[in-house]
């Protein structure tokens, strides 16, 4: 997989815990925005590198008929969303 | 009473470092460990010193505290990031809780060192040693930076064993180890000898720290007074300093000051800017509560000659105009005419604030402290910029200047242990 880091819109469902989950999100590409759902979630993983709070889904997306494998990363300190690795 | 045991932990080039994971964790490719790379300031704004540098830019010679434009001279295609102090306090803060799992007993000691006590933890941890490799690689892991790790019985010799030998080191210095661990290295490798003392020691042939330790405490008292005796002790490896949670330094005096964009060349600016300075110092002295009894003014000149001037006041205030009337009186006093670089104003002589002894020939006072409180709360709520004075208007300058976060939230080491 490869790094990707751009920015998304998302709309995610929050637990009463407050652990987010991905359902949809929204990426631009070349102007045209795409909309993709998040089929299944893999694993979920924390990180604090830096002290910072990251949580990352390894997700499973239908695009275009194939099945894709990709990455988001959600920071709670700014509530951005990230695609991460595709 | 069994022997201390005293861990210092110290994070590796903390601030480059810290930033450096920073943009890895935000996807960017580049680690800046790697290349050449140093935190200063803005060479623009002429806040160009280097802060830290990575180990590939120490290569070049580079040295911390050289100015960022004599560094790209050596190195072209240095790479040089601005720093960030909310992300050092957050990275501080997730080392310290980091530390706080191997004992209740942690003291911030900077902004990138902590002292650990492990007296007595070995019982629920186990062997000293092994439990700083873990530490070591626990902070590698989750928060992505190295940290060099000292044992010993005291914080003074814990301090001078994690300083040894750099990135990701763990080292022992126990006192039967200084003869062959400590004792060669120069002089000025000691914790308390700086510019100031080490030509001293070298003029009397104290060139080595094993020099220093077995030199004659009271020849060194003749020359460094009763430091000398502070600086033999520290040689021989004694120092009793209990690791202090919590730890506040009570507050002496408050001050600011900036360097200043372009070269102040005229009273009205220069009035302006000191004017800057006095509203963070204001500011400041009403929150801890103290009223300030002497204000000093600070003038670097553009040939870097600095000169500064204080004077008591007939009576303790917090107002940001009496201090700021002061500060500029000050300042024409001293002030040569010569183009003006940098500034700065400090308070000291503090009391509470509990009880004001009021001036027969003020004017209301009450009334310039209501206003001061208020523009105090619409600052804090709104942000600085809320609220201005007019005269601050088309000046290009802040209006309120310097102090990137206070001290009392920002640890600056000391020279005490």
């Amino acid at each position: 997989m490869k790094v990707i880091m751009k920015p998304i819109e998302v709309i995610a469902s929050f637990n009463l815990n407050g652990m987010p989950t991905p359902l949809k999100f929204k990426i631009r590409e070349n102007d045209f925005p795409v909309v993709i759902n998040v089929e299944h979630i893999s694993f979920r993983s924390e990180e604090k590198l830096a002290g910072n709070k990251m949580i990352t889904f390894r997700c499973q997306s239908t695009v275009k008929g194939l099945l894709k494998v990709f990455e988001l990363k959600f920071e709670p300190g700014t509530g951005k969303w990230f695609l991460f690795k595709i | 009473m069994s022997r201390r045991l005293i861990f210092h932990v110290d994070a590796n080039s903390a601030y480059l470092s810290w930033e450096a994971v920073r943009r890895l964790q935000h996807g960017d490719k580049l680690d800046l460990r790697t290349v050449p790379a140093v935190v200063g300031g803005n060479p623009e704004t002429r806040h160009g010193i280097v802060l830290t540098k990575s180990i590939p830019a120490k290569k070049y010679g580079i040295v911390t505290g050289e100015s960022v434009f004599s560094a790209r001279a050596k190195c072209p295609e240095l790479i040089i990031v601005p720093p960030d102090y909310y992300l050092y306090m957050q990275c501080s803060k997730a080392f310290g809780d980091m530390l706080r799992e191997y004992s209740p007993l942690v003291e911030q000691y900077s902004i990138d060192e902590y002292f650990l006590d492990y007296t007595g933890m070995a019982k629920a941890l186990g062997d000293p040693l092994a439990t700083a490799y873990r530490l070591k690689e626990q902070i590698k892991q989750e928060l992505g930076f190295t940290v060099n790790v000292g044992i010993s019985s005291n914080k003074f010799l814990a301090k001078m064993g994690a300083e040894l030998k750099k990135p990701d080191m763990v080292h022992t210095l126990f006192p039967e180890e200084m003869p062959y661990k400590m004792w060669p290295l120069p002089v000025e490798k000691l914790f308390g000898v700086g510019r100031a003392t080490a030509p001293k020691l070298k003029e009397r042939g104290i060139l080595t720290i094993g020099d220093l330790a077995s030199a004659d405490p009271r020849h060194l008292k003749l020359f460094l007074k009763s430091y000398g005796y502070l600086l033999w002790n520290f040689a021989n490896g004694r120092d009793e300093s209990p690791v202090r949670p919590n730890r506040r330094v009570l507050i002496k005096g408050i001050g600011n000051s900036a360097t200043i964009p372009f070269d102040v060349t005229d009273r009205q600016t220069a009035r302006l800017v000191l004017l800057s300075l006095v509203e963070n110092v204001g500011a400041r002295l009403r929150r801890a509560e103290y009223l300030a009894g002497l204000v000093s003014v600070s003038i670097r000149n553009n040939k870097f000659y600095s000169y500064s001037h204080q004077r008591k006041l007939s009576t303790p205030t917090d107002s940001t105009n009496k201090i700021h009337e002061t500060a500029c009186r000050l300042f024409n006093e001293i002030w040569h005419q010569e183009p003006i670089r940098h500034l700065g104003v400090r308070v000291a002589e503090l009391c509470t604030n509990s009880l004001l002894q009021t001036n027969i020939f003020e004017e209301n006072i009450e009334k310039q402290r209501a206003m001061d409180r208020a523009v105090d709360e619409i600052r804090s709520r709104y942000g600085l910029k809320s609220v201005m004075r007019a005269s601050f208007l088309h000046s290009g300058l802040n209006c309120v200047a310097g102090g990137t976060v206070t001290e009392e939230e920002y640890p600056v080491m000391s020279s005490l242990l």
